[in-house]
């Protein structure tokens, strides 16, 4: 019963947001507030229905409910608990519906959080929100259902695909579809905007602390994704040109734009066409890659099941979205009224061109995913556009945006002085080079361009804090004053600097971890050596395990510095028996931000117990994810910023105001 | 029932509350900028901050302090021309939030639904598994994860997994039940038999070993030296299989049901066959797997109809490469086949297909074909 309460709560959804989606549209046009209302009330019953819906899937997969097909598809009765909730979304129709629930979470919060938006435009985002909500539920009511039911039902599920039998993966789809679906909200209120043809600073931002949300989602979830990808897969690679990790990194790269674009929109009303461009074109970019992932266009680690009923579905669904709101930017965007004016050189310039610089990078990775794909169709010629096509073109533009970096905070709105701009911060570039010349004379050796990379990590770490230098003012007004200035910006400026800083950190971290890093292939028998980063690995052997739904063989690891033991570590190749799939699992030790990573290979035949190992030694790896943590806590830092929230007692709370931001 | 009055209440309840808004009668929305007003004078403000602080200059807080209060104004002037509507009831509107919910709910439940399905717990039907075989093998299973020296459990399961086609599971059934228990002829049969149907009919090294085994500690059992022999026959060592199919011969009846296809191999493998009446063909014979192994061809032909089925699936596959399944099979049959070569070149196509296919990789290891190169 509970099952089909879940179905029936879908269902049920589905007509709510038929509702939503029309009402109050037409409320919005007459003014009229009755019908207006019905848009938070009717997203919050929305939200609530899904929830309850997933709720009860969630609950068919924790009890192992085989008469589900899903649940019989993608689980298994001994499964460990925390890979039953988390096979939820190991699937097509499961992550579906997690799609379903995230995008209905933001259409509830923007309707409990959006009090102190016009009626009209809160009533608008919503009821576009609910379009996309109707677009998704009838993909996954008639072409990906996960409440289709078996009778009789099996004894026993078909397990979860072992590769996604992870901690990672219990919250790497998560973080991602928070990012991705977070960008419909920025969607809804550029379509909105442009629906009432009215659009100007405060539009900016109202949408900027959404971006922001969506943005620092999708930072972690494919850094999450990165790190999932490099310690499950066993081949030692962090990042690997995939067209699936593209689909999630050219949003990112279109949101980051989004970002800053809105900042100028915000601040000086100017660039406001191109930033409401930014917005549909962001979450375009997240419908297509949903499209190229679940329909099977490209196959992978990620593309469960491949349906071409269903590719045509998200297809003609990307064509409505997509096309439709282009063809509403055509015809309205004329009718905005343009904003400020600026000056080549200033905070705006150097905003525009990080906007030109993402965009072009964005084309550069869309072209790289899908000009094999096009040209396969046109042709039928198989191409694969791999890692030095994107390290040569998108290398090269992220380049001069890196270098770029720590001018954009220092320059001043409207008319900025570059020539100052650089005399303030040649300190900071000498201390970069110092720094990039020491890291580089430590580690020793390496190709030259590697000190670039190196100084270029520097420079954005330490660049980011150039503009806190200056605005504290220290070297005039002495320590302690300089601090309390520093105390008194807005966090904002503090975001910014944390996530410039968490750039430049995950920058350092690619060249030190590629420049320095090394592999080693041998074949090991017991008690053997191997010597990688400075550390000794012994091999001791190999022992028979066996887990709840899998059985394995580990290798036992020693690493030794001058004959003292220091670590050890476990790898292992595991069989999962429900699917006769067997797996590698890398085994990694952490020294500091570097690691050793050793994987099994195949036991060597003929000869006893000797078995092909992989040695890596990563130095400064975690930098890659730690800077995007960094960059992360940057966006949580600037989502708590007080101005992001002024206004949000609503207009009842206006005439109070001032003495509260004087009691602040 | 219960669940129908449960889903009545569900929408009930969805139309009620979406019939609040409604209810508290109808209003008209006042011109409302006051947001935007918020967010401007909060922008005034912080430039007040940032020119406390020296963080701009007069001149340009003077500029940005003129730019927001256009922006003010322009608000502040909109919000005077807007004009009231009128009030009205909401009969349509009414209509729609308290009609579309049920209609739109039951007429597509009825259509995708299954109310008469249960929920069905795992737990609750291994408690009382009554006569379904698949649950009392499941049950057999949770209890041999616990106890995973149980030799008779698996002893039980095996034949049952082989029936089933579960073959994976039957070896290892098998290989676990005479670890625990000891070899005997009829573990070993049936390891030798499943390993054989695991490989499409080809008595592999690993087979026959099982075979020869249970041979040994019965010799007069036909069945597993016919394996044994077969196996000889098939890696072309011809006169060991006669040795072995003789003894079949001279120990059996010659009216024994298994004596015709005896006799065949053993002209096959150029013996000569005692003359006797040929058998009808009665019920006992050996199994279908081994008819369709021998069925009265030479290794030669064999190979040559396998190598034409797998070539019809690699052209199969050219012509339509979405096809993970096939993949997975046609390196496989290479690889049975002996054709390593080969077999790494449909891994390659197969993974540029599916360039992260763990299934590929997966079998690539389990094979031992390198992926590594492959995938540069």
């Amino acid at each position: 019963m509970i099952v089909e309460i879940g179905h029936y709560a879908l269902v049920l959804t589905l007509a709510t947001a038929l509702i939503v989606s029309i009402l109050p549209v037409i409320g919005a046009r007459r003014r009229d507030m009755a019908l207006m209302a019905l848009a938070p009330t009717g997203s919050i019953t929305i939200f609530a229905l899904v929830a309850i819906s997933f709720a009860s899937l969630t609950w068919a997969y924790v009890v192992s409910d085989f008469s589900v097909a899903n649940v019989w598809e993608n689980s298994h009765s001994l499964m460990p608990l925390i890979y039953k909730y988390s096979g939820v979304w190991g699937n097509h129709e499961g992550s579906m519906m997690l799609w379903l629930l995230i995008l209905t979470l933001f259409s509830a919060l923007v309707a409990v959080f959006g009090r102190n938006l016009p009626d009209s435009l809160r009533a608008n985002v919503l009821a576009v929100q609910a379009w996309i909500t109707v677009a998704f539920l009838l993909f996954i009511l008639f072409t990906s259902n996960p409440f289709l039911r078996l009778d009789p039902a099996p004894a026993e599920g078909q397990d979860l695909n072992p590769v996604l039998q992870d901690f990672g993966l219990a919250i790497h789809p998560p973080l991602l579809y928070l990012g991705y679906v977070g960008f419909s909200v920025c969607f809804s209120f550029a379509v909105a905007a442009l629906m009432e043809g009215r659009i100007d600073a405060a539009w900016a931002r109202w949408v900027r602390p959404w971006t922001l949300a969506a943005w620092t989602f999708l930072t972690a979830g494919i850094a999450m994704g990165s790190y999932w990808a490099y310690y499950e897969l066993g081949w030692g690679g962090w990042w690997f040109w995939d067209p699936v990790e593209n689909a999630s990194f050219m949003p990112w790269l279109a949101g980051t734009a989004l970002l800053h674009s809105a900042l100028v929109m915000e601040k000086r009303e100017a660039l406001k066409i191109w930033t409401v461009l930014l917005a549909i074109m962001t979450f375009s970019l997240s419908l297509l890659g949903t499209f190229l992932v679940r329909s099977g266009v490209l196959t992978s680690v990620h593309s469960f099941a491949t349906d071409p009923t269903r590719g045509i579905f998200i297809l003609t669904i990307l064509a409505i979205f997509i096309g439709g709101a282009f063809a509403l930017f055509a015809w309205r965007a004329p009718m905005l009224k343009a904003g400020g004016i600026f000056a080549p050189i200033s905070r705006e310039g150097a905003l525009v061109l990080n906007n030109l610089i993402l965009t072009v990078a964005t084309a550069t990775v869309l072209t790289g995913t899908l000009y094999p794909l096009v040209l396969e169709t046109l042709t039928g010629e198989k191409i694969s556009v791999g890692a030095p096509f994107f390290n040569m073109t998108f290398g090269l533009l992220m380049l001069p945006l890196l270098i770029a970096v720590p001018f954009g905070p220092m320059l001043a709105w409207k008319r900025g002085d570059l020539l100052g701009a650089f005399q303030r911060l040649w300190v900071f570039a000498a201390l970069a080079l110092f720094a990039g010349l020491a890291f580089f004379y430590i580690q020793h050796g390496g190709p030259v361009m590697a000190i670039f990379g190196l100084i270029l990590g520097f420079w954005g770490m330490i660049g980011a804090f150039a503009d806190l230098w200056y605005r504290g003012n220290f070297a005039k007004v002495g320590f302690s004053v300089g601090l309390k200035r520093i105390a008194g910006l807005p966090r904002s400026v503090f975001g910014t600097a944390i996530a410039h800083f968490g750039l430049g950190v995950t920058v350092l971290g690619i060249f030190a971890a590629t420049t320095f890093g090394t592999e080693t292939v041998v074949e090991m028998k017991q008690g053997q050596t191997v010597n990688a980063g400075g550390y000794t690995l012994v091999y001791d052997g190999l022992r028979d395990a066996v887990g709840p739904n899998y059985t394995e063989q580990r290798g036992h690891f020693t690493a030794r510095v001058g004959g003292v033991a220091v670590a050890d570590v476990w790898s292992s190749k595991r069989l999962y028996t429900a699917r006769r799939m067997p797996t590698t699992e890398a085994g990694i030790l952490t020294f500091g931000l570097s690691q050793l990573y050793v994987s099994l290979g195949d036991a060597i035949e003929g000869q006893s117990g000797g078995m092909v190992v992989r040695i890596w030694w990563k130095p400064f790896i975690l930098c890659i994810w730690g800077g995007c943590l960094v960059m992360m806590l940057g966006g949580f830092v600037s989502l708590s910023d007080r101005r992001l929230r002024v206004g949000a007692p609503s207009r009842k709370a206006k005439v109070v105001r001032p003495v509260l931001e004087a009691a602040e | 029932m219960i669940l129908w009055i449960v889903l009545a209440a569900l929408t009930a309840a969805v139309a009620a509350v979406l019939i609040m808004p409604f209810a508290r009668g109808s209003k008209v929305a006042l011109a409302d900028r006051a947001g935007e007003v918020e967010v401007y004078r909060d922008q005034l403000s912080e430039l007040d901050r940032d020119k406390a602080q020296g963080l701009i200059n007069a001149e340009e807080a003077e500029y940005a302090r003129a730019e927001i209060g256009r922006r003010l104004l322009a608000v502040a002037g909109e919000g005077e021309k807007q004009a009231a509507a009128p009030a009205k009831k909401y009969a349509i509107a009414t209509a729609v939030v308290t009609l579309v919910p049920p209609a739109v709910g039951l007429c597509l439940y009825v259509m995708l639904g299954n109310p008469g399905i249960p929920d069905q717990p795992l737990e609750a039907r291994l408690a009382n598994p009554g006569n379904n075989i698949a649950l009392l093998v499941a049950k057999a299973e949770r209890h041999l994860a616990q106890n995973p020296n149980d030799g008779a459990g698996w002893d039980l399961l095996a034949p049952i997994y082989f029936r089933s086609m579960r073959l994976g599971d039957a070896e290892m059934a098998y290989r676990n039940a005479i670890r625990l228990l000891g070899p005997t002829p009829v573990r070993l049969a049936g390891l030798g038999e499943t390993l054989v149907a695991e490989s499409d009919g080809i008595v592999t090294e690993d087979a026959r070993g099982a075979f020869q085994e249970a041979v040994k500690l019965d010799p007069d059992n036909p069945r597993s030296r016919f394996y044994v022999g077969l196996g000889y026959e098939q890696s072309g060592r011809a006169a060991e299989a006669l040795a072995e199919f003789e003894t079949i011969a001279k120990a059996s009846t010659p009216d024994a049901p298994w004596m015709e296809l005896v006799n065949q191999h053993i002209a096959k493998n150029g013996g000569t066959v005692a003359a006797s009446p040929p058998a009808a063909n009665a019920p006992g014979n050996p199994n279908q797997a081994d008819i369709a192994a021998a069925q009265g061809m030479s290794q030669g032909d064999r190979q040559a109809m396998i190598r034409g089925m797998v070539d019809s699936l690699a052209t199969k596959l050219k012509e339509d490469p979405n096809n993970l399944e096939g993949w997975l099979r046609l390196v496989r049959s290479y690889a049975v086949l002996g054709d390593k070569q080969k077999a790494t070149d449909a891994l390659k196509d197969g993974l540029k297909q599916f360039p992260s296919s763990g299934e590929l990789v997966a079998l690539a290891n389990e094979i031992g074909l390198a992926v590594e190169g492959v995938q540069q």
